[in-house]
């Protein structure tokens, strides 16, 4: 393109083929969603497992998933390197990602503090609560977050569905749908079963759409390359 | 009365800048290069001359030992867009 004068007309086929250019800049390789997608099945699946066959593997599974944060920052780091381009939408995507990331970490935080200070707070008041087995043995009552399977897959939907949403990306739509229906039933569930739908959900809202971007992401390549 | 166009927007390299510009939060030198079919030269001056005028910011870095080049439109640059394309809309009504 020359530095020459051209038509009103040109001008904006111009501004219009560029903005088209711009639109169709958003690559995304499903990497993050692979592994984030895996290490939360896993997880759940794991923890399901362990609740429902009575066994233990040794250490808390879900411990799994704060190990990711490490190829994750990995991932990030190569990402911006190999990145030509921020779009607009890119950029608030990301941010709500963090924020997702920000407030799994706070509830964990509320899952393992509160009960801890709330049974704190109730011997402060000089009240104790004795809890009566089946077998009518007594124990001072502990505290515990109530039914904390739902509140992660509430949690879980609000990004992908929005993900969903912006990007017209349907198996992240639907299975954000489909983890919104998974919390109600886990409203009615045991934690066992809580495990298992969260195990689910980190299958279908990150792991399917992940391997879904990654086979289209490596299929624009090759056509480009052909 | 028709607005006159702006002379820094109304080149077709400078103005794809703009519109890529407008349409991403910020890109690359090689990006914007290789989605305007430029040659790095004519790209390079261009950019200076939207710089020159406040309508683009333009950031140098280094990233593996090479120099990386980002550019993003300024609040500046988006007024000079928008005025264009009133412009450019009160001339093609007058056409009509």
């Amino acid at each position: 393109m020359e530095e020459e004068k051209f038509s009103e007309k040109e001008s904006l086929k111009l501004i219009t083929e560029m903005i088209q250019k711009a639109k169709h800049s958003f690559h995304e390789n499903g990497t993050s969603a692979i592994l984030w997608g895996s290490v939360i099945g896993i997880a759940g699946l794991v923890n399901f497992a362990e609740l429902y066959w009575h066994f233990y593997i040794g250490f808390d599974v879900w411990l799994i998933v704060m190990a990711a944060i490490i190829p994750q920052v990995f991932i990030s780091i190569r990402k911006s390197k190999q990145k030509q381009v921020v779009t607009h939408i890119e950029g608030v995507m990301d941010t709500i990602w963090i924020v997702y990331g920000i407030s799994i970490f706070a509830l964990m935080f509320y899952f393992n503090i509160v009960p801890g200070v709330t049974d704190k707070f109730v011997a402060l008041e000089g009240t104790s609560i004795i809890q009566t087995n089946a077998n009518g043995t007594t124990q001072p009552f502990h505290f515990f977050p109530l039914s904390y399977g739902s509140l992660l897959l509430m949690l879980y939907a609000i990004p992908t569905l929005t993900t969903g949403i912006v990007h017209k990306f349907k198996p992240m739509f639907w299975a954000a749908i489909l983890c919104y229906i998974f919390f109600i039933i886990s409203c009615f569930t045991s934690t066992a079963y809580d495990m298992l739908l969260n195990g689910l959900a980190g299958i279908f809202n990150w792991f399917i759409p992940g391997l879904i971007l990654r086979r289209k992401f490596y299929g624009q390549k090759k056509a480009v390359n052909v | 009365m028709f607005k006159e166009l702006d002379p820094i927007l109304h080149a077709p390299l400078r103005l794809a800048v703009i519109s890529l510009l407008l349409s991403v939060k910020e890109a690359e030198f090689t990006f914007i290069k290789e989605k305007t079919n430029s040659t790095a030269g004519n790209l390079s001056v261009q950019i200076s001359k939207l710089k020159e005028a406040a309508y683009i910011d333009v950031t140098k870095q280094f990233r593996n030992n090479y120099p990386l080049t980002i550019c993003k439109i300024t609040p500046k640059g988006v007024d000079a867009f928008e005025n264009y394309v009133k412009a450019l809309q009160s001339y093609m009504h007058l056409n009509n």
